[in-house]
């Protein structure tokens, strides 16, 4: 339906002009080019030579990657706030093309960016050791003596060490104890460590070494250091902070970058869209003097295809084809504004066979219209319609974005369409143009089956349409006719006015599916018993039509949640500071109540479609179409 | 007070047990079931902090559980007058209100875990193809069917209950 109809496409020109046709062929946008793998095969074409220009691409990788280095490095300068929906920079195409000719200044540009980035990264270094090194200095502080004069000297050993402090007695007298003529000095304690100086005799050294090891002495050596603790903490603090000065330098210097931003964000949609180009390429053919393309064209812009390439020169041979029966081509849609939010949602799911039917348009009520249903409430419908239309008018989203707010706001008018039909309005139940669910839940019930029996019904009649479209008549009358009959005449058996004639047409119905179903089984019984076994597809049936119950309760959930918050809300009320608090409240849980309830009211129409409606008819598995174009992230 | 007078007015305890029934056991279960996703979800934020928006829609979803207990509890508190005027509830009455909160209850206990672990599950999803989003939450929604489900079944039982 709405997917765009292609054209194949072969193109051959000469290898001389292939880069001005490539070049207008990336700006006419429309081509899809079909994977050389596709056409040249062991058995087809294979005298073709593969074209390829590597080289170059890897080349203008490089570049680029050094253009993504240095954008973000600065970006992380950039003080501007980013904003959300940033708009993009507008460049002629002159100026556009000049910047390939900056390779100086790109490079000199990453070699700033790489030379601070180093430098960054030695200062870090450095300052993590000074650091480390003050907090080894830290206990040692009162320690007066120089840090160079702890040696041993002939007769006595000194040094520095530490043990955890709950052993501290332990250890005074284990040594004591053990004779040895020692002197303990205590220099710090903190949390966990007591800081030692000791003192022992040479004759001790092997005493004093073994009560170390039973209470793990850790000992502490100050190799390189000069001067006291104090005096060398002293000195690391002044290098930190030289170090802080330079680290501001580099800051600002970083942040003078930060004028290059813009021309990074060309240069870096210029070289994107150099190395698309040339990248490309790997997907024709050549001889020696000609090159081939295979690719995919809508069919309205075929003519506009043939132009383009005139423009450059005569002297090429093109030719437009309708794909084979069974060919499978690349999928476009085509929607109404209206409809286009709800590409997002098949989308998500599977995008259509290139054979079969685009579900977008027909799912646009449906999804809507359940959407509206489960929220259900017309002030909070205001609300959404209203916020998702001024987002949209405002900051012009493109792509994924903007379909969201389409879809939230078509889905905010439905809500307060449906709202003021049941009486909802910010939780507080107004009379309602139609009839209060709560009061009335058992026509509220029907309502929703209702609706998912008219939703299969159009599931059913699609699949059907495929099978005429096919010229499979006999198909759509025994696979879908017949149920048509059979799950109508079950429904109206239901109802006393036409129960009579819902029986035949049931047991009509079922006859024929019994007789059609095993159709295309071999042997009488084998046809009867699968014929019998296909009418339990009924239950199959009934499950989806009762799965759009859901409408009614996530609606009912909407609304009493809403009563709920004003309920408890208005407790508060009363008092100066309770009315101030109440509105808060209210406030709050009303947005929370809207929040959870678009959630789910999204997740639950979307899985309607999915699995009730898309499950009668949905071919899923469409390549999607990807032209060769200039693509675009901060240019325009 | 003689054991029929018993009988016929002491119901309101029932009620109240079956709207604590519908309100804690759902809770419970959307608790735990929210927990699960969390505990998924930091897993994929530490990795990449920008999804942490996609992760919390997956984490909102077995959350609605509670809110479909609590939903049902403030129906038939409505019901029963804990707002207004006290209504004169029987023994039967009440039993028949302990019964409005099983179904909602029970389900909405079991079925906000298993989403949970279903919504956790879509946020590996979210590591490695976040663009496929849509088809985790779908997944953690087949669950919630049956708590929707329960929830309206209790619904209709609070319905027919006249007083």
């Amino acid at each position: 339906m709405a997917i765009v109809k292609m054209k194949k496409v072969s193109i051959i020109a000469l290898q001389s002009e292939k880069e001005q046709l490539v070049k207008r062929l990336q700006k006419f946008g429309g081509l899809h080019v079909i994977d050389l793998e596709e056409w040249i095969t062991e058995d087809q074409n294979k005298d073709l030579l593969i074209d390829s220009e590597t080289d170059k691409v890897n080349q203008l990788e490089a570049e680029l990657s050094q253009v993504k280095f240095s954008y973000d490095f600065i970006s992380k300068y950039d003080k501007t706030k980013k904003k959300m929906f940033a708009q993009k920079i507008q460049v002629s195409e002159k100026d556009y093309y000049e910047n390939l000719n900056e390779k100086q200044k790109t490079n000199d540009i990453y070699e700033q960016c790489r030379a601070i980035d180093t430098k960054f990264a030695e200062l870090k270094n450095a300052e993590t050791k000074i650091n480390n090194l003050i907090q080894q200095l830290e206990p040692w502080k009162s320690l007066n003596t120089k840090l160079d004069s702890i040696k041993n000297t002939r007769n006595v050993n000194i040094m520095l060490g530490f043990i955890l402090t709950k052993y501290v007695e332990e250890f005074k007298d284990a040594i004591y104890n053990s004779g040895a003529e020692v002197n303990i000095e205590e220099i710090s304690t903190d949390k966990e460590n007591t800081y030692i100086l000791l003192m022992n005799h040479n004759s001790a050294e092997d005493k004093v070494s073994t009560v170390q090891k039973q209470f793990s002495w850790t000992k502490v050596a100050f190799n390189d250091l000069t001067g006291t603790a104090e005096e060398n903490i002293a000195r690391l603090r002044n290098e930190s902070s030289s170090i802080n000065v330079e680290k501001e330098e580099l800051t600002k210097k970083a942040e003078k970058l930060v004028q290059y931003k813009e021309f990074l964000e060309i240069l870096h949609d210029v070289l994107a869209n150099e190395r698309d180009k040339n990248a490309v390429v790997t997907n024709f053919a050549k001889t020696e003097k000609s090159f081939i393309i295979h690719g995919w064209v809508p069919e309205k812009q075929a003519s506009a295809l043939t132009a383009a390439l005139q423009e450059i020169t005569d002297r090429f041979w093109i030719q437009y084809e309708d794909p084979n029966e069974d060919e499978e081509f690349p999928v476009l849609l085509d929607n109404p504004v209206v409809v286009k939010p709800l590409e997002m949602i098949t989308e998500q799911y599977s995008l259509p066979n290139s054979r079969a039917i685009d579900p977008n348009l027909i799912m646009t009520p449906f999804f809507v219209m359940f959407f509206g249903m489960m929220v259900s409430d017309a002030g909070y419908g205001i609300v959404l319609a209203i916020s998702t239309a001024i987002a949209l008018i405002v900051l012009k989203p493109q792509g994924g974005m903007g379909k969201m707010l389409g879809l939230l706001c078509l889905g905010g008018i439905s809500t307060f369409i449906w709202g003021a039909m049941f009486g909802g309005w910010f939780g507080v139940n107004l009379r309602p143009l139609w009839f209060n669910p709560l009061d009335n839940p058992l026509k509220m019930l029907i309502f929703c089956l209702i609706l998912g029996v008219i939703q299969l019904y159009v599931g059913i009649g699609l699949q059907a349409y495929k099978n005429i479209r096919a010229g499979k008549y006999l198909d759509a009358i025994f696979d879908q006719g017949l149920w048509y009959l059979f799950l109508s005449g079950l429904m109206m058996m239901a109802l006393p006015q036409v129960a009579v004639i819902g029986k035949y047409m049931a047991i009509g119905g079922a006859i024929g599916l019994i007789a059609t179903q095993g159709r295309s089984e071999k042997g009488i019984i084998k046809k009867l018993i699968n014929g019998v076994l296909s009418l339990y597809n009924v239950t199959g049936f009934l499950g989806d039509v009762l799965s759009y119950s859901r409408l009614f309760a996530l609606g009912l959930a909407t609304g009493v949640i809403g009563t709920v918050v004003n309920a408890m809300s208005s407790m508060l009320g009363g008092s100066f500071f309770g009315n101030i608090l109440m509105v808060f409240f209210m406030i709050f849980g009303h947005t929370f109540n809207i929040a959870i309830n678009v959630l789910g009211a999204y997740v639950h129409s979307s899985r309607l479609q999915y699995v009730e409606f898309f499950g009668k008819f949905f071919e899923g598995d469409g390549k999607p179409f990807v032209p060769f174009r200039t693509l675009s992230k901060y240019t325009k | 007070m003689n054991i029929v007078d018993l009988m016929n007015s002491n119901g309101l305890y029932l009620a109240f047990l079956g709207s604590a029934i519908a309100a804690g056991l759902a809770g419970i279960g959307s608790a735990i079931g929210v927990g699960i996703v969390g505990q998924a979800a930091a897993g994929v934020v530490t990795e990449d902090p920008s999804k942490f928006g996609r992760t919390l829609l997956l984490q909102a979803l077995p959350g609605t559980q509670g809110i479909y207990g609590l939903l049902i509890a403030f129906l038939i508190w409505t019901k029963i007058g804990v707002f207004g005027e006290a209504v004169e509830i029987t023994m039967q009455q009440g039993l028949m209100f302990l019964m409005v909160g099983i179904p909602i209850g029970l389900v909405g206990f079991i079925s906000a875990i298993y989403q949970g672990k279903a919504a956790a599950a879509g946020c590996s999803i979210i590591a490695k193809r976040p663009e496929e989003l849509a088809k985790g939450m779908v997944y953690a929604a087949m669950v919630e069917t049956y708590a929707v489900l329960a929830l309206l079944a209790s619904f209709l039982m609070l319905n027919g209950i006249r007083l």
